[in-house]
């Protein structure tokens, strides 16, 4: 196999050295529950990174994920005594919403998606405010277990937000590689002069690949509305870097038409795996963001294909 | 439209023209905005984010982009106040060296931010997030997570003594956009910022050693954030890794909404000082004509939105990521 031919395989191998040098430093890091709590724990996370990965992968990018996933707590801890397990709908409609107006600002108005999609975070960072009263809601525990007690949990040892996560993966999978928009995406991903040349209604897609975003950021407040069983317009704070980390670690580069969700997964569980390890290495709680730093250096430089780059911006 | 008013004309002053409007509007609405005591304290809180906004509008005007700003001030902040406070306490002992020592740091830390992209081959957007981590990083390693006052009356003098109505640290900042105005048009490295921006293969290709532009170009930048965090913390007297904190968004934001285009080539500092007085003057409008604090992040996005859509000429682009 040529180097060439191995680029593409960069992101999972410098996961799997990661895991076994975790590994070796401590072997209790190996054993599966570890393993599978570490992914469950990313889940949210994870969640969150998928549905920007369609933003990225057209070579734009999406700030708003993390205000839409404060407001959508708010929004489902208010909705559950009306709605009943309907707020989830509702949710995923007002994200998907929220995602359409970034999308309609960026490609209709031609705004630059960092500067429409931070306008739009603001804005639901505003209408989560006033939803919420500017305090922290709690959710009634037994309506919350009738409606959502299936999001928590775990059945054979895996918990249920680790296959939810899983089920929207497989799901993101499906519309990115055997549905008509995947295709369409990777075109202006790829080259966005020559998908409009050939035809392609560019802006209907862009607008689509934002509202994914959204309503992906959506579910994920969701389940962290359900999981702390409240909302408040600041609960799902300090995930908007390590979600755009997560795409970019796992290959998929802002320049668009690389990478994927596949990559995606892969990213969250490289950071998941660098997180993780500075609790088994014992690393002080102030030298972890600086750890953090250095060690996503590194593993950016290792997993991005720079074949497919003219020029490094 | 008459030739006297070009649309070309129009276009550049365009964000010049949203900044007096937005003046105008907040004069009608409270006429308490329009004095001298209010300009000053738009002044105060544009000076440091007037100073990240010109470091980093070379990085945009070459098409790169850097987000590692709130990291590189929380260190230079965080250093210098350790430094001043070591060397003495006071700017009249010899602890006024800290001041040309912490642009030297920044600068040091714009180095390594640049040699991280351009050495590794990692695109701005992830080599400076990842330095802005270690940044904050760094600073949380210095400070164990405490903050550092500075107390000394002499170096809060850039705050509490006044010339004209405008504390010291305007001033400072004005001085500094001259310098960063002069860079850009007058040296070498200026011009080739733009040849960059405007196309790198070009530049490459006339033999241009673009690797060292973008280098310098991201080391420049690190002093001009220095100079920034020096200014917050004369603000509060108070060094610590949140100095930076919420800079990087206003500072793009500002860059952006003066008319500097993302993909580089054109704009300069002159418009991002606009676009930092359009960015304050809505944050402080909203407050003088009392607008409730849960409706001003979204007041501030549609505003933003506006003015991005009226201040920057869109017309010629073929699309927009």
């Amino acid at each position: 196999m040529t180097l060439e031919k191995l680029k593409k395989h960069f992101p999972w191998i410098t996961l799997v050295i990661l895991v076994v040098l975790v590994g070796i430093m401590d072997p209790s890091f190996l054993s599966p529950t570890n393993l599978i709590r570490l992914a469950a724990d990313i889940s949210t996370l994870f969640i969150m990174a998928l549905g920007m990965t369609f933003v990225i992968y057209i070579g734009g990018i999406d700030l708003s994920a993390q205000s839409v996933a404060n407001m959508t707590t708010v929004i489902a801890t208010l909705m559950l005594p009306i709605l009943g397990v309907g707020a989830a709908l509702f949710c995923i409609v007002v994200g998907f919403g929220f995602g359409f107006v970034s999308g309609f600002v960026s490609t209709k108005l031609k705004v630059p998606s960092f500067i429409s999609t931070l306008a739009v975070g603001g804005i639901a960072l505003s209408v989560g405010q006033y939803a919420s009263g500017q305090r922290a809601l709690y959710m009634d525990a037994e309506m919350r277990d009738q409606a959502f007690g299936w999001l928590v949990g775990s059945t054979a040892g895996i918990p249920h937000e680790l296959i939810i996560a899983l089920v929207l993966l497989a799901l993101a999978y499906f519309v990115e590689r055997r549905m008509t928009i995947g295709r369409a995406l990777k075109a202006i991903g790829a080259g966005e002069l020559a998908a409009v040349a050939s035809g392609l209604q560019v802006d209907r897609f862009k607008m689509f690949a934002f509202a994914l975003s959204g309503a992906f950021a959506a579910i994920a407040g969701l389940m962290f509305a359900v999981k702390l069983s409240g909302g408040s317009p600041v609960i799902a704070n300090g995930f908007l870097l390590p979600a755009i980390v997560a795409v970019l670690v796992g290959g998929t580069p802002l320049t668009g038409g690389v990478g994927g969700v596949l990559n995606t997964f892969i990213g969250a569980m490289i950071v998941a795996v660098i997180r993780t390890s500075m609790l088994y290495l014992e690393i002080k709680a102030t030298d972890q963001q600086i750890f953090f730093g250095i060690v996503l250096i590194a593993a950016i430089a290792l997993t991005i294909d720079r074949s497919k780059m003219k020029t490094v911006k | 439209m008459s030739d006297f008013v070009s649309k070309e004309k129009l276009q550049k002053w365009a964000p010049l023209l949203v900044l007096i409007a937005l003046i105008c509007v907040f004069t009608f609405a409270n006429s308490n905005f329009f004095s001298v005591r209010n300009f000053a304290r738009i002044g105060i809180a544009s000076a440091p984010a007037l100073m990240i906004a010109v470091g980093v509008t070379y990085i945009i005007i070459m098409g790169s982009i850097d987000l590692s700003m709130e990291g590189a001030v929380a260190v230079s902040a965080v250093l210098f106040a350790t430094l001043f406070i070591a060397m003495g306490g006071s700017l009249a002992s010899w602890a006024w060296l800290a001041l040309p020592l912490t642009l030297m740091i920044g600068g040091l830390f714009g180095l390594l931010n640049g040699l991280v992209h351009v050495k590794l081959k990692i695109p701005s957007f992830m080599a400076s997030l990842s330095m802005g981590f270690v940044g904050i990083g760094l600073s949380l390693l210095i400070t164990g997570g405490d903050r550092i006052r500075v107390e000394d009356p002499l170096f809060r003098s850039l705050l509490t003594e006044r010339y004209l109505g405008f504390p010291l640290m305007v001033h400072c900042a004005l001085v500094a956009l001259l310098v960063g105005w002069f860079i850009q048009s007058y040296t070498k490295i200026g011009r080739n910022f733009y040849a960059v921006g405007g196309g790198e293969d070009l530049a490459h290709a006339s033999g241009l050693n673009v690797k060292k532009v973008r280098v310098l170009g991201f080391m420049i930048a690190g002093a001009f954030y220095a100079l920034g965090s020096l200014f917050a913390v004369a603000q509060i007297g108070i060094a610590e890794t949140a100095t930076g904190y919420n800079l990087m968004f206003v500072s793009i934001t500002s860059v952006v909404v003066g008319g500097t285009a993302l993909w580089g080539g054109n704009g300069g500092v002159w418009n991002s000082l606009i676009g930092v007085l359009i960015v304050n003057v809505i944050n402080n409008g909203m407050i003088v004509i009392g607008l409730p604090r849960y409706l001003q992040d979204g007041v501030l996005g549609v505003l933003v939105i506006v003015a991005v859509v009226l201040s920057t000429d869109r017309k010629s682009l073929a699309f927009v990521k």
